[in-house]
């Protein structure tokens, strides 16, 4: 594994099973079914999909909340998968999470200061006296105001609350922060500042981020390469700008051409490729390709026999037979994220 | 709608919840209304409806509709309007359906209430209902259950159940918040082909700028009950003229072009019990003036009309240092 890839997921399914079908009768349900990625040295990879196809899943199979099924997860170079809880810790100091709900992810009944320092403690890293000066520092960096640390999240706007859960994020000077639709629930003024926020943490405390989103403005706006899910299995990975350019995948070319446009300009709109349909149940997965029966340029390759997840175009990664706009992606290599000092 | 006021009485104060809004939609016009959390844009649609029933609250003003009006009916005369002439499309496909009762029972139930109709006929009317929204096999469908359908065909029986009076005005609020791009895609399409089919005028609630410039004649832009600026869509996407709808645009970031410092506007919005008495934006605004202590008018040229001190000499200056510095 090269210098630059801080994580590296290899095959990772999570299933689970589940009864509620054919009455008594087991059937795995593949939340994430095979899925590969680096993650490299201060990048931000962006993980982009509906609701339900397993983005919030996988990024808990990588941190190892849950535990995969099958599959690998190296992390500076360690096999997590497998490892006891005590033999984790050590390396979950170093990957921490920013949830989405900023209501539900803070104790109502602790103090903010608490909650910052709560991750501190447990690890037994630092004296009580550093803690506190570190938790009012991490207030400052965040942009809160670190005399309100006795009060209670209640205090706080939804906005100053994802401030509190980024600050516990850094409390222990992580190099992995993953983010699950951290700003999608705030309003848009709010939300551009927390990702103005989250940038600026970034360069300063020489962060990788892992941002998982359903918005694709967020996503573009935030990553260096971003990975596009569906039902389970990512479908297209590559670099940021190349990849909403020149969509390769099918199902990404449409995802971005549904995106509501403020047509400020006199520029064209991009053509609305509708699909129709919905997604279907990951636990009747179709045959070959899983977007086959909503996709519209599938054929009959395409029910049978499973696309290979192939480079096609420098750090172009797609699984499709039948990829779109080829002639108009570039064919030389994107500048490289500048490497971390 | 002329100077529409809503107000609760809390034990904190009273929150001017809409605080003089004005409008008029026109036949077979679509107008948005968008605006953040606590903007006041629900509330003003509902309390118009009659939907708003708190012992605290006051609503003046005056709404006609189609001449008529119909701020302070009575629940009976209410009825009539509420689900025959105007429909409504509700943020939240399940919890607008009753979880109880299949869709087929709910269609016929409110067929019957608004028109004279055997169920037999109100059973086929719905029917052609549900294929109308581009439901599969509608037939069937009748029988099922809401938890049965997805989000974005749930949120089509909602909007079969709206038409299903061939009402004149349609309100839709956040009818897209709770589905993904794609279904949203699908959603917003089919409104703008049963608008056009059936010719009725929208009002659709949103605090997605986005969705307001797919669909959208007409918007209005509230800020803590009061609206910023009111004008044709295009004009307010691409020459907004209040420093709210600036930042409101500023802060979106894009899927359609490359990334750049997205504009944040300082602070949270103003609390609903503290709104001040002079331009409720002042507080957030970074071209605050003396003068925004007094409530600036809404006024303008053109059917573009905003409530801002700012002279157009002073904007234009603004924006063109907004535009060298790369922010829109």
């Amino acid at each position: 594994m090269s210098d630059d890839v801080l994580l590296r997921a290899t095959d990772i399914v999570k299933s689970y099973s589940s009864r509620t079908k054919n009455l008594g009768q087991r059937t795995p349900n593949r939340a994430v079914n095979g899925v590969s990625l680096d993650i490299r040295r201060g990048e931000t990879l962006g993980i982009v999909g509906e609701s339900g196809c397993g983005k919030s899943t996988l990024a808990r199979c990588i941190v190892q909340l849950l535990p995969v099924t099958s599959g690998s997860v190296q992390f500076n170079g360690v096999e997590l998968t497998g490892l006891s809880r005590r033999q984790l810790r050590p390396h979950r100091r170093q990957m921490q999470l920013v949830f989405q709900d900023p209501y539900a992810s803070l104790n109502p009944r602790r103090t903010v200061g608490d909650i910052v320092g709560d991750p501190m403690r447990i690890n037994r890293v630092a004296s009580h006296d550093d803690i506190n000066d570190r938790v009012r520092d991490l207030f400052v960096t965040v942009g809160l105001d670190p005399n309100s640390l006795r009060r209670y999240p209640h205090e706080f706007s939804g906005g100053q609350r994802q401030r509190i859960g980024i600050a516990r994020s850094l409390s222990l000077n992580p190099s992995l922060v993953v983010a699950d639709e951290p700003v999608s629930a705030l309003d848009v003024s709010v939300q551009a500042q927390v990702l103005n926020l989250m940038a600026d943490l970034q360069e300063r405390f020489n962060l990788t981020y892992l941002f998982i989103a359903h918005d694709l403005g967020v996503v573009r706006h935030v990553s260096d390469r971003v990975g596009v899910m569906y039902l389970g299995e990512i479908v297209e990975l590559g670099d940021a700008e190349a990849l909403y350019d020149t969509p390769l995948h099918p199902y990404t070319e449409a995802l971005l051409s549904v995106v509501p446009e403020l047509n400020d300009t006199d520029a064209p709109r991009r053509e609305r490729i509708l699909i129709s349909g919905d997604v279907p149940d990951p636990s009747d997965r179709p045959s070959g390709c899983s977007f086959h029966p909503r996709c519209p340029v599938a054929t009959e390759i395409c029910t049978t026999q499973k696309p290979e997840f192939v480079e096609l175009r420098p750090g172009r990664m797609v699984a499709c037979h039948h990829p779109r706009n080829l002639d108009a992606a570039p064919l030389t290599v994107p500048p490289p994220t500048p490497p971390v000092a | 709608m002329r100077d529409l006021k809503v107000s609760f009485a809390t034990r904190q104060g009273v929150v001017r919840a809409v605080d003089g809004l004005s409008f008029d939609v026109g036949p077979k016009e679509v107008l948005g209304i968008v605006g953040e959390s606590g903007s006041g844009k629900s509330v003003a649609m509902y309390s118009i409806l009659g939907l708003v029933r708190d012992a605290n609250v006051e609503i003046s003003g005056s709404v006609k509709f189609q001449g008529r009006e119909i701020l302070g009916l009575s629940d009976k005369e209410m009825q009539s309007v509420r689900g025959g002439e105007v429909g409504m499309i509700f943020q939240d496909p399940m919890t607008a359906l009753t979880p109880v009762y299949t869709v087929g029972w709910q269609l016929v139930e409110q067929l019957r209430a608004h028109n004279d109709m055997t169920k037999q006929e109100a059973r086929e009317r719905a029917r052609e209902l549900l294929a109308e929204v581009g439901i599969p096999d509608p037939k069937s469908r009748l029988h099922h259950y809401p938890h049965e359908f997805s989000g974005g065909m749930r949120q089509r029986v909602v909007i079969a159940m709206a038409l299903s009076c061939n009402p004149k005005l349609l309100i839709a609020d956040e009818p897209t918040t709770a589905l993904d791009v794609t279904t949203q895609a699908q959603i917003l399409d089919l409104m703008e082909r049963l608008q056009e089919r059936h010719g009725s005028s929208i009002v659709i609630i949103t605090h997605d700028m986005g969705v307001i410039a797919e669909i959208a004649d007409r918007v209005i832009v509230m800020y803590a009950g009061r609206p910023a600026e009111i004008g044709p869509e295009l004009d307010v996407v691409r020459s907004p003229r209040h420093p709210y709808t600036w930042g409101l645009l500023g802060a979106v970031p894009r899927a359609d072009v490359k990334n750049r410092r997205l504009v944040t506007i300082p602070g949270n919005a103003v609390s609903p019990l503290a709104v001040p008495e002079g331009c409720a934006f002042a507080a957030r605004c970074p071209h605050k003036m003396a003068i925004c202590d007094e409530r600036p008018p809404l006024r303008g040229a053109h059917q573009h009309l905003d409530a801002c001190w700012l002279t157009d000499e002073q904007r234009l200056a603004i924006r063109s240092v907004a535009t060298t510095r790369g922010e829109s």
